[in-house]
Parts: C-alpha cells; sequence; structure tokens
C-alpha cells in the first residue's frame, strides 16, 4: 500500500484521538502502527503531517506497539529514519529521538541485549556531549537544541532504569563544566547521581571512580547496565514523599554506606557545582534539582546541608509555586540541620504571606494554606500524617487567614479549618490576649454562614457550604461545649428559617459525632413537632422527623403526626407520614402509634399509604421488639442505592415472608427398631447454626403410604446432640419409598427460612414387623399355621442367600433376631414377618452350607417377592 | 515531579457536554512509572470523554443545583484544595490538578512516586506544584495579550509544539512558554556558555530599562457607625530591561514619597539576586508602628529578554482614594440604582482615565435603562449585564 495521503492521516489521527480505544478496535488498528513508522520516511508527507504522526506515536506507543518485540521494531525503524534524514535542517530530528526513546521505556524493549537500546544509547551520549557524529549528521544550527533534547532522552531512560548512567557521571561533570548546555546537563547530572548513590551503596561501586572517570562517549560502553540489575529494575522515587520515606527500605541502604574522606569531597564539589548554577536553571528546573539533590544527600556523612544555605534566602523571596515548596522539601528533608527555630519562623511568616496574598491565584494560597497545616515542623507536637497548626504559627501570624463570608468556598473551608484548629489551641491555652478570641470570631463566621444559607431563594450552594463549614467545625471541635451549643442552637435557627434544607440536615446527622447528633436531634424535633403541622413545608418537616423521631417525647410527636395527617393529601405526603411513623415503629413506640395507624389505614385517600398504614399497624399489633426491628431494619439484600420505598418492601419481605436458604441443618436416618403396631423411622438431625421452631414435612412418592405428619423441634443447636425424632410410618402397601423432605425454620436474627433437603429412603426392611410372640413352645405350631395359610393364593419361593464371614447365626442375629420364631441354633431358624399393612412373610433357613444357605419363602403377596429376594441376596453384603 | 497526562478544557453552559477538550497531553513513560509506584492503587489515565464528564461533575459545573446530591452536596464532602479525585470508572483517579479560568479548565495529573493508598499529604508529592507550575505557564502564553477567539485558537494549535520543548516527557523544563516559542526563533543563534535556560537569547542595541508601577486598590465601604471601611492596595512593579551581555547586572531602588506608607508582604522575581532581610520580614500581618522598614528597596538581578514582575507588594495607606456611596432599590421589575463619587481630599484630580463599573449578577440581561449623570457618560453593556460610567477619558 502507498503512502497515505496527508488528509487521510488527518482523519485517522482525529479518529484515534477522540477515542483510542474504540479506534483499537476498529478494522483499522492493526496496521496504524506500521503505517505510522512507514510513512514517516514517505517523500510525499509534509514534515508538518510527520511531526504530527511523531506526536501520535510519543503519547500513545503502548496501543501503537503494544509489545517488547513491537516496540523494538518500532524504534530500530525510527532510528533508521532519523539516520537516513537529508544533511539540512529538519524539524524531525528532536521527535525523532524523543519517539524512539519512548517507544523503548514503554514497550519495555530497553536492556543490553536490544539492538535498537545499543544504537540509541551511543547516539544520545554522544550529541549530550556535543561530539561530532559524522559530517552532516547534526546541522550546526541544530546542534544545541538536539543536545539539550539528547540529555532529556538520557534523563527519562535513566528514570526508568536507574542506575544506567552510573558509568558516565564522570563525564556528565565534565561536559557541565565545559560549555554544555546548563539546565539538561544539570537535570540528568543531578538524577544520575542521586540513582547511583541509592545503588552504589548496595552494589558497593566506588564513587569517586565514578564521579571522576571520564569515559569516552564513543568507545565501548559507559551503561551501566549492573548498576541497573543491582538495582533489580526497581524504580527509584526521584522526590520521594515523606514521611512515608524515611521508613522506606531505599532510604535506609542510602544511609547505610559510608563514603571515604575522598569520595566525600568529591561528592560535595559535584554538589556544590550544581547549586552553584543552579541559577542559571528555570524556576521549575531549580526546584526539581534541590527536590533531587536534597534527598540524595539527606543522611550521608560528610556531606552538610549548609551547601543548601547560599540558595534559601533567595528562594524565600519568590513567588514561585515550585521553589517555595522545594524549600518545604529540604524543610522536610533535613530538619533542624539546615533550619533553626528563626529560619523556621521565617518560613512559616513567608509561608503565611504567600497564603493570602492577593497577586497570587486561589489555587496558590490553597495550597499554601495545605502546606502550613502540613508544615513539616523541626519539632512536631501533634500525630504524624494529621492536619495541625504549626506550633510557631501564633494567633497573630494567623490573623490574616481568618475567613470570612466573602471567601471563595474553598478558601473558606481551608481557613475555617485552621481557625477550628486555633480555637482547639486556644481552648486548651485559656490565655486571653488584646486580639478577639478565634471563638468568638468562630461564632460571627457560623453565624453569618446560617443566616446566608437561610436567605430565601439563595443557591444550593452557598446551603452546602454552610453545612460543610458547620461539619468542619464538630469534626475539629467535638469535645467543646462552648463551642456545640452555640452551633446547635444556629442549626436549630436555620431549619426554622428554611425547613426546604432537611436532605442537608438529615445529612449532618449521618455523618456527625454523637456528641453533636443527640443533642442536635431532640432540639430539631423540638422544631418540628412544635409546629402547627399543617404549613407548606409539611414535606420537609415530615422528612426531618422521619431522621430525628424516636421513643422520646412521644406524645407531641404523636400530636403532630395527628394534626398532619389530615393535611397530607398527596401521595409523597402520605408516604412522608409513613416514613416517620415507621421511625416510631422501630423505635419502639407503642400505645397511641397504634391508634394513629388505625386511623392512616382507613382514612388516608391513597390505597397505597392505606395499605402500608394497615401493614405497619399488623406489624405493631403481631410482632415483637425484636421482630419488629428486623422486620423494618435495613434488608441485607438490598444494595444501598435503592429507593427508600423497595428497600423498605425487600425488608419486609426478607423478615414475613419466608426465604430460601441454603440448608443450615441435615437429616440422617438412625437404625431400625422394632416397637409397637406401626413401622416407625429414625430421624438423627444436626444443626449447622442455632435455629428455633425447626418444622420438617415429608412427602410420599405416589399413594403408597398414608400422609405423614410434620415433625416439629423447638430448638437445635450445632454440637449439641439432638433427641432422635421418630416418624411412623402407614404403609398402604408394602413397599420401600423416598422421602421428599422440606424444612421450615426461624434463624437467630429472626429471619423465616424454608429448606428443601436430600430426599430419606425407606428401605424394605424398614417396613418389617414382628408378629405377637406365641406362648412358650408353641412357635413351631404357630409358624406352620402361618405357612399353610399362605397358599394357594399367595407364592412360594425358594432363594439363595449368600453368607458372608458371620455365618447364619451372625446373619440372622444381626438382621432378623426381631423376627424369629423357631430356632434350632445354629442349623434352623424359621422367621415369620409382619408387613404392614397386613401381609405376611415367612421364612424357613435351614441347612446351611458355608458360603450360603437356601432360603425357603412364603408371603401371602406375591408382590413382595422380587423385594425379598434383593433383600436376602444383599444381606451378606449389608453390614 | 512529572506529569502523568495534561488538559484544556473549555467550559462551556449551555451545550449538551457543558465542554471540550481543546487540548491534551499523555505521557506513557510517566504512566508506565505510574503504574509500578502505583502499585494495587494505580488508575490509569482515562480517556478524554470519561475525564470531561467526571472532572465537570466534580467541579460542580455539570447540573443545576436544584436538588440535594448526596455524591456531591454531602457536608463530609470537604475539598480545601484544587485538587481532586475523579471517580472514573468506578475508581478514583487522583490527585488532579485542575482550576477554571477565563472559561477554561486546566488540568493535569501529576505523578506520586509511591503507593495511593493511604494517600500521601499533598505536600509531599512534588509533582503537585510542578503540574500548578505549567498550568498556570499555559494560562499566560494563552491568555498574555489575547485578543479574541482566533488568537486563542492560533496559541492552542501552537501548543503540541510549545509543550514538545518545554515539557517533552512530562517533566516541566521551562514553565515560560514564550520562551519555547523564542527559543525556536532564536535556535540559529550558536549560544556562548553558562545562557540561563530562562533566556533563550541576547539583545543587541540601544540599552534601556523600563519600569512601571500599577497599583490596585480593593476597598469596601459601608458607610455605617460601628463598621469599619477596608481597602488594600496591591503593587506591581514590572520592568523591561533591553540590554547586551549575557547576565547584565542590574539593581533597582525603589523609594517611599514622603509620609508614604511601607511596602509589605513583598515577593519577588526568580531572577532577584539577593534580598534584603528587612525586605524578607516586611509584612501586613505586623501592627503597624514607626520602626517599620520603610525602604530604599534594593532589588538585584539579572533580567530575562522579557517584560517581567520585578516584584508584588502591599500597602496600607491611611485613606481610600475615592469614597463612594452605592444604593439599589428595588422596584417591582425595575432597579433604582444611585452612586455617589468623591475623591478623597488628599489626592490630586490628575487621572488618565477614570470609570465605575457597575455589574448586576444573577438578574439577566438589562432590558431598558434611563439615566442621569451628573459628569461624564455611561456605557451600556446590556448581554453582560455591566454599566460602566466613564468619568475621566
Amino acid at each position: 500500500m502507498g503512502p497515505l495521503s496527508r488528509d487521510v492521516w488527518a482523519q485517522r489521527l482525529g479518529a484515534f484521538r477522540a477515542s483510542p480505544s474504540a479506534f483499537m478496535a476498529g478494522p483499522e488498528a492493526e496496521d496504524l502502527g506500521r503505517d505510522l513508522l512507514g510513512d514517516l520516511r514517505s517523500e510525499k508527507l509534509s514534515e508538518q503531517t510527520k511531526v504530527s504522526l511523531l506526536a501520535l506515536s510519543l503519547e500513545y506507543p503502548a496501543q501503537l506497539w503494544p509489545d517488547a518485540s513491537a516496540a523494538e521494531v518500532a524504534a530500530t525503524s525510527l532510528l533508521d529514519t532519523l539516520v537516513l534524514l537529508p544533511p539540512r535542517p529538519s524539524a524531525l530530528r528532536r521527535p525523532l529521538l524523543l519517539a524512539a526513546t519512548t517507544a523503548l521505556a514503554v514497550g519495555g524493549a530497553l536492556g543490553p541485549t536490544s539492538g535498537a537500546s545499543c544504537r540509541l544509547l551511543p547516539l544520545l551520549l554522544g550529541l549530550a556531549a556535543g561530539s561530532d557524529l559524522g559530517r552532516g549528521f547534526v546541522p550546526a544550527s541544530e546542534q544545541r537544541p538536539l543536545q539539550a533534547t539528547a540529555c532529556e532522552c538520557l534523563r527519562e531512560l535513566e528514570s526508568c532504569k536507574p542506575g544506567l548512567l552510573g558509568g558516565s557521571l564522570g563525564l556528565l561533570r565534565g561536559l557541565l563544566g565545559q560549555e554544555g548546555p546548563v539546565q539538561p546537563l544539570s537535570l540528568l547530572l543531578s538524577l544520575a547521581l542521586r540513582n547511583t548513590l541509592v545503588l552504589q551503596s548496595r552494589a558497593g561501586a566506588g564513587l569517586g571512580a565514578l564521579l571522576t572517570a571520564r569515559v569516552s562517549p564513543t568507545g565501548g560502553g559507559p551503561w551501566d547496565w549492573t548498576l541497573v540489575e543491582e538495582g533489580d529494575g526497581r524504580l527509584q522515587p526521584q522526590a520521594p514523599s515523606w514521611p512515608v520515606a524515611e521508613e522506606g527500605e531505599g532510604e535506609r541502604s542510602l544511609t547505610a554506606r559510608e563514603h571515604s574522606p575522598e569520595e566525600a569531597r568529591e561528592l560535595r564539589a559535584a554538589v556544590a557545582q550544581l547549586l552553584d548554577t543552579s541559577y542559571l536553571l528555570t524556576p521549575v528546573a531549580q526546584a526539581q534539582l534541590l527536590w533531587l539533590l536534597g534527598w540524595a544527600l539527606r543522611g550521608l556523612q560528610g556531606q552538610p546541608p549548609a551547601l543548601f544555605k547560599p540558595q534559601l534566602v533567595r528562594l524565600l523571596g519568590t513567588a514561585q509555586l515550585t521553589l517555595l515548596h522545594a524549600v518545604l522539601a529540604l524543610k522536610a528533608a533535613f530538619g533542624e540541620a539546615l533550619f533553626t527555630a528563626q529560619d523556621e519562623t521565617l518560613l512559616l511568616r513567608r509561608l503565611t504571606l504567600a497564603a493570602q496574598h492577593p497577586a497570587l491565584p486561589l489555587s496558590t494560597h490553597l495550597f499554601y494554606l495545605h502546606c502550613l497545616l502540613s508544615f513539616p515542623e523541626n519539632c512536631p507536637l501533634g500525630p504524624e500524617g494529621e492536619e495541625a497548626a504549626p506550633l510557631l504559627l501564633g494567633p497573630q501570624l494567623c490573623r490574616g487567614l481568618l475567613p470570612s463570608l466573602l471567601h471563595e468556598p474553598m478558601a473558606l473551608l481551608a481557613r475555617l479549618h485552621l481557625l477550628c484548629l486555633l480555637c482547639a489551641e486556644d481552648e486548651e491555652e485559656e490565655e486571653k490576649g488584646q486580639l478577639p478570641s478565634p471563638g468568638h470570631y468562630l461564632e460571627e463566621l457560623l453565624a453569618g454562614l446560617w443566616q446566608r444559607a437561610a436567605l430565601e431563594g439563595g443557591p444550593r450552594a452557598l446551603a452546602t457550604l454552610c453545612f460543610q463549614g458547620s461539619y468542619l467545625v464538630a469534626h475539629c471541635l467535638a469535645g467543646q461545649p462552648t463551642v456545640l451549643t452555640p452551633l446547635i442552637h444556629g442549626l436549630a435557627q436555620l431549619y426554622r428559617a428554611r425547613p426546604m434544607l432537611a436532605p442537608h440536615f438529615v445529612d449532618l446527622l449521618d455523618h456527625v459525632d454523637p456528641e453533636l447528633r443527640e443533642p442536635l436531634k431532640v432540639v430539631l424535633r423540638q422544631e418540628v413537632v412544635s409546629r402547627p403541622g399543617r404549613d407548606e413545608a409539611l414535606c420537609w418537616h415530615l422528612q426531618m422527623l422521619a431522621r430525628v423521631a424516636d421513643g422520646d417525647a412521644q406524645s407531641a410527636t404523636l400530636n403532630f403526626l395527628r394534626a398532619a395527617a389530615a393535611h397530607c393529601t398527596s401521595w409523597d405526603l402520605q408516604q412522608g407520614l409513613l416514613q416517620v411513623c415507621r421511625a416510631l415503629l422501630r423505635a419502639g413506640v407503642g400505645g397511641g402509634l397504634v391508634d394513629l395507624l388505625q386511623v392512616l389505614a382507613r382514612q388516608l385517600e391513597d390505597p397505597d399509604g392505606r395499605d402500608h398504614a394497615r401493614l405497619y399497624y399488623i406489624l405493631l399489633a403481631h410482632l415483637a421488639g425484636p421482630k419488629l426491628g428486623v422486620a423494618l431494619g435495613p434488608s441485607l439484600a438490598a444494595p444501598a442505592l435503592a429507593s427508600s420505598l423497595v428497600a423498605e418492601n425487600q425488608g419486609f419481605v426478607a423478615a414475613l415472608m419466608v426465604q430460601e436458604a441454603p440448608a443450615l441443618i441435615r437429616l440422617s436416618v438412625g437404625s431400625h427398631e422394632v416397637k409397637g403396631p406401626l413401622p416407625v423411622l429414625q430421624l438423627l438431625p444436626e444443626a449447622l447454626e442455632p435455629i428455633y421452631s425447626l418444622e420438617l414435612r415429608f412427602r410420599v412418592e405416589g399413594q403408597l403410604y398414608a400422609p405423614l405428619g410434620a415433625v416439629r423441634v423447638p430448638y437445635l443447636c450445632p454440637g449439641r446432640p439432638a433427641r432422635p425424632l421418630l416418624l411412623p410410618l402407614q404403609p398402604r402397601r408394602p413397599a420401600p419409598t423416598r422421602l421428599d423432605v422440606h424444612a421450615l425454620y426461624t434463624t437467630s436474627t429472626g429471619l423465616t427460612c424454608h429448606v428443601h433437603l436430600p430426599p430419606l429412603f425407606v428401605n424394605f426392611a424398614d417396613l418389617f414387623l414382628p408378629f405377637p410372640q406365641p406362648p412358650e413352645g408353641a412357635g413351631l405350631g404357630f409358624f406352620e399355621e402361618l405357612w399353610d395359610s399362605c397358599l394357594p393364593e399367595g407364592a412360594e419361593s425358594r432363594v439363595w442367600c449368600p453368607l458372608g464371614p458371620q455365618g447364619l447365626e451372625g446373619l440372622v442375629s444381626r438382621h432378623l433376631e426381631p423376627f424369629v420364631v423357631v430356632a434350632q441354633p445354629p442349623t434352623s431358624y424359621y422367621v415369620a414377618i409382619h408387613l404392614p399393612p397386613d401381609s405376611k412373610l415367612l421364612l424357613r433357613l435351614e441347612a446351611a452350607l458355608a458360603d450360603g444357605v437356601p432360603v425357603a419363602l412364603r408371603t401371602d403377596d406375591w408382590a413382595v417377592l422380587p423385594l425379598v429376594g434383593d433383600y436376602l441376596r444383599g444381606l451378606a453384603a449389608a453390614v | 515531579m512529572a506529569q502523568r497526562a495534561v488538559w484544556l478544557i473549555s467550559h462551556e453552559p449551555g451545550t449538551p457536554l457543558r465542554g471540550t477538550v481543546r487540548f491534551s497531553r499523555r505521557y506513557p513513560t510517566v504512566e508506565k512509572r505510574a503504574r509500578v509506584f502505583n502499585r494495587a492503587s494505580y488508575v490509569p489515565i482515562p480517556e478524554d470523554g470519561p475525564f470531561l464528564k467526571a472532572l465537570l461533575f466534580e467541579l460542580r459545573l455539570l447540573d443545576d443545583d436544584k436538588d440535594f446530591v448526596e455524591s456531591r452536596d454531602s457536608c463530609s464532602r470537604i475539598n480545601k484544595t484544587s485538587i481532586y479525585g475523579l471517580l472514573v470508572g468506578g475508581e478514583e483517579l487522583w490527585p488532579v490538578v485542575a482550576f477554571l479560568k477565563n472559561d477554561m479548565i486546566y488540568a493535569c495529573v501529576p505523578l506520586v512516586e509511591q503507593t495511593l493508598s493511604p494517600r500521601p499529604p499533598l505536600i509531599s508529592v512534588s509533582g503537585v506544584s510542578q503540574g500548578f507550575e505549567l498550568l498556570y505557564g499555559i494560562q499566560d502564553f494563552l491568555y498574555s495579550g489575547q485578543k479574541n477567539d482566533n488568537e486563542l485558537n492560533t496559541k492552542l494549535s501552537q501548543l503540541p509544539d510549545l509543550l514538545l520543548q518545554a515539557c517533552p516527557f512530562g517533566t516541566v523544563l521551562d514553565a515560560n512558554l514564550q520562551n519555547s516559542l523564542d527559543n525556536t526563533n532564536f535556535a540559529s543563534v550558536t549560544q556562548p556558555q553558562k545562557q540561563p535556560a530562562w533566556k533563550p537569547g541576547t539583545y543587541k542595541g540601544k540599552p534601556q530599562v523600563s519600569i512601571s508601577i500599577t497599583e490596585k486598590v480593593k476597598s469596601m465601604q459601608y458607610d455605617k457607625q460601628g463598621v469599619a471601611d477596608t481597602w488594600q492596595v496591591v503593587g506591581t512593579v514590572t520592568c523591561k530591561c533591553d540590554l547586551e551581555g549575557i547576565m547584565p547586572n542590574v539593581t533597582i531602588s525603589l523609594s517611599l514619597p514622603t509620609n508614604g506608607s511601607p511596602l509589605q508582604d513583598i515577593l519577588v522575581h526568580p531572577c532577584v539576586t539577593s534580598l534584603d532581610s528587612a525586605i524578607l520580614t516586611s509584612s501586613s500581618i505586623d501592627a503597624m508602628d514607626d520602626s517599620a522598614f520603610s525602604g530604599p528597596y534594593k532589588f538585584p538581578f539579572t533580567p530575562p529578554l522579557e517584560s517581567f514582575n520585578l516584584c508584588y507588594y502591599t500597602s496600607q495607606v491611611p485613606v481610600p482614594p475615592i469614597l463612594g456611596f452605592y444604593q439599589m432599590k428595588e422596584e417591582e421589575v425595575q432597579l433604582r440604582i444611585t452612586i455617589n463619587l468623591k475623591l478623597h481630599e488628599s489626592v490630586k484630580n490628575n487621572f488618565e482615565f477614570c470609570e465605575a463599573h457597575i455589574p448586576f449578577f444573577n438578574r439577566g440581561p438589562i432590558t431598558h435603562l434611563e439615566y442621569k449623570t451628573s459628569f461624564g457618560q455611561l456605557e451600556v453593556f446590556r448581554e453582560k449585564s455591566l454599566l460602566i460610567w466613564i468619568i475621566v477619558d
């Protein structure tokens, strides 16, 4: 395919940028990376278009070349394109270098075995050193910018592979001392130095040698892949965040290694060289340099932080955010070693000044305010990581940082926070100065906030701000009655003035600590119930009351509701009313509520409302307290965000309907016992959790047995053996069957559950009953009489019954003992079995051989013959 | 210290999306580091569409605020800085540095070189101030001398190339984008050694230094017993130094007029080489007394090529220069306004121009106007709901 035209590319790039993921899912995705590399060499496309192609590859290399091999191919192609450029100035050289670097770094292809890496690195270092790379490769006019770009590329590679340039420190120092561009080289050197300091403490390489060695950039390999490997390819934070950095492994190992005096001197010289020329860097670059060097030298022996001192005075005067921030980083890194108490005061002063300077933008003010509250103090008192007013930041300094209603919301909240912290301190110290106390100021500000939020028709943002402020005060000054009392009073007044803020109040009550919540609830409830119950804001009052109503002041609440009921004409008002009733139900209010609910169930216009009222009434009348709580409590099954109605309904469903649940009980059949006139199944229940009111229901398949009654157990507890349950069976025909079992029970949380248990099997032998025992000595006659009565209607058969090792005696005693009528052990047994309802089975077991016994049998019910056969044949195997 | 991505978004109230991404730039090498550093707490940079939506919601620019929405209006959602956490695809992208200025939202996401849970304090994240500085730089570039939308569009179209210079890999090299623009123009000049990075070339020609001082007075006058009027003076000293040589040294010394109020809260340009400690500590926080440092205020510096603000200061002048009286009465759909202005007797009436701007917020456009002025004329900007009383022209 030939090169695409400029317009096609513009369209394609536009489509890609609009949504890279959508484009990559489309049909053109696969070719994009390849087309892009190919068309960079096309002579038909303008440089401008090619720059835009390269810009795309700078931003989305991972999409264009998703794996290491593709990235390697791409970087090789980009380098080829660079080499093939005609020897005249071109806008493509810089972006090509950047793109090749990006592709290798992002694709993960950078390494000693990558061909593209081995081409790119010497090229970059050569360019950075300003050496001659062959005639016409770099036009004279581009030399300077390319040198800077090469430094930037190297810096990025060093960032992604810390330690890579460990072997080039000496070279870079040399270049910085000569004619090299100051900023790119300074930044590159300081980063490489920092990474080397971290890594060589593990590798043990001599720093002094690294700092002084001059490796020729064209000679083979100043790349320190060994150092990179020492670092396990781990990234090094260039500016570690404190206080985490203090515990970081990297930092500990940084301090672990001591340098020889020569090394220390060499290092100090290198740092001094960097700091001395830092003035030539742009402010942002100066800040980067200070972060890097500050954290690199922190804790190193023989590296006095005083090296930084000459820079500080100059930096403290500026309005530049990055520079002041870098000073704070130095403060955090060195603390008292670099900043005396006086310096700390001065820094705080400058910070306070900058946090309110009218020439600076709001976002800068806010950041400085944050810095003040997180200030890295020399001697911090409070817990780490919590915002606090620095000790040296007295009320005098803070005077300009007090909040006012005219401030932007964020500024107001930030300053209010500071004020709250001051109030907290003030309370502790009980200091009476000439200035108005912070507490007094706070009171006035809050009054202003409430007043503004109370304005009819005011924007919601003002109300939100007011509640955020109130929350902040409550949060910071929770233990101070002198603040909380007016706060509660003010909020109550605000509610009186503007009940439509009820959702904000509910939200506030949900978030504040009980110290404020409980008294505020009382006051707000009074505020609501003292009203006639028929004003326009009724819906807000009901919403509020649903949150604050509880067991206290029942009669006032109920009076209000009774009065309000007459005015609840619309569906939503009725629902609001019912919500309050629900809250009262939950709080365990009885008496008067029953009457009210009865009235509501009759009077409400809306059928849904009447139904709900009736339901609540029934619940109240029938359920005891704990169960009611569960019934009305939030449903576990319902997601938290579902509407209240849905949640409520699901709550009922959960509590009042029977739940299908996983089985919490196991049921097994116990040993066969022959007692009474009916066959009885012995059941052994076992619970996995405590369960109550267990009811087991059984169903027989077909009509073989009469319907079975349920079995009830009041309480089952896991681990405690339960009494066996006896299930009498009433067969209509003597046949084995399967019982379907259902269980109903209540859990300890009050839910009623239903479980379909695995079926139980009633075996043929479970139905065996003995005949009444004949008188002593009359057994044989009794048996013969039964034997003869079977024919001619019945059936006769002979079955071979295999014997196990226990022999005939063992078999009979184990399985047939209760039914033996005549016994001549160990050779002959006559067995008579009554099969309910009214069949008989007679067996003669005689003349046993070693491995079996022939059984002569008669029965009056021919249908049982196959069952008997199976039974007898299975006896030997049965345990 | 690096940025993971930068955006410029124009805020367009009334349109369906309420905003358009005008420019965005991602830095994949930084993103790769973010993934490693942030570990399990890593949240990738979203595409422009979802980012726009999430940012506008967080900045409260998306919806009207008729109803209480907990995720926006809850009392516990307190934001005290211009740094936000954006909910994108169920995860929270943090920290997003963002601010709105002249209907343009400037945003970037600095790299945090550690895990994000628990969140490190912002003060310890070096990329935050770097991000702010980059965004301020872009803002200065877009709006310095910009007159209309066409110019803005031209400047926006220059941004990709300029950021390739000023921030090629996400680490800001120079927040002054004008320098980057000039750098390309000066590129052919072979630069001598020790050229400051903030000075893209050298000046050739007649040496001259121009200085201008601008003071703004902000005053609130209550005309009420027991409530004190307030006023504040903010001064800016702007310099343009056309001087030959790489590093010419200049010292500007400011002196107060007789009985002039001392300068306070002095913030200087980073090119100022040293400062008297009296200048560093002179602050409006302190109570005024005679011992306050009253100059001369010396600023030794090496100037950049362009015009720059050498320093800002505040001052506590004893009286406001103009005293005003303003009264507004609402009569059904009409507003009746009375404005009286009076020059303070100590201030001389030698204005180049004097205007009174009377804006009307939240009231819609002005439909009808009747007026009487004692002096000068009145101009109406109906759409902007603004009246301008031109007193001296």
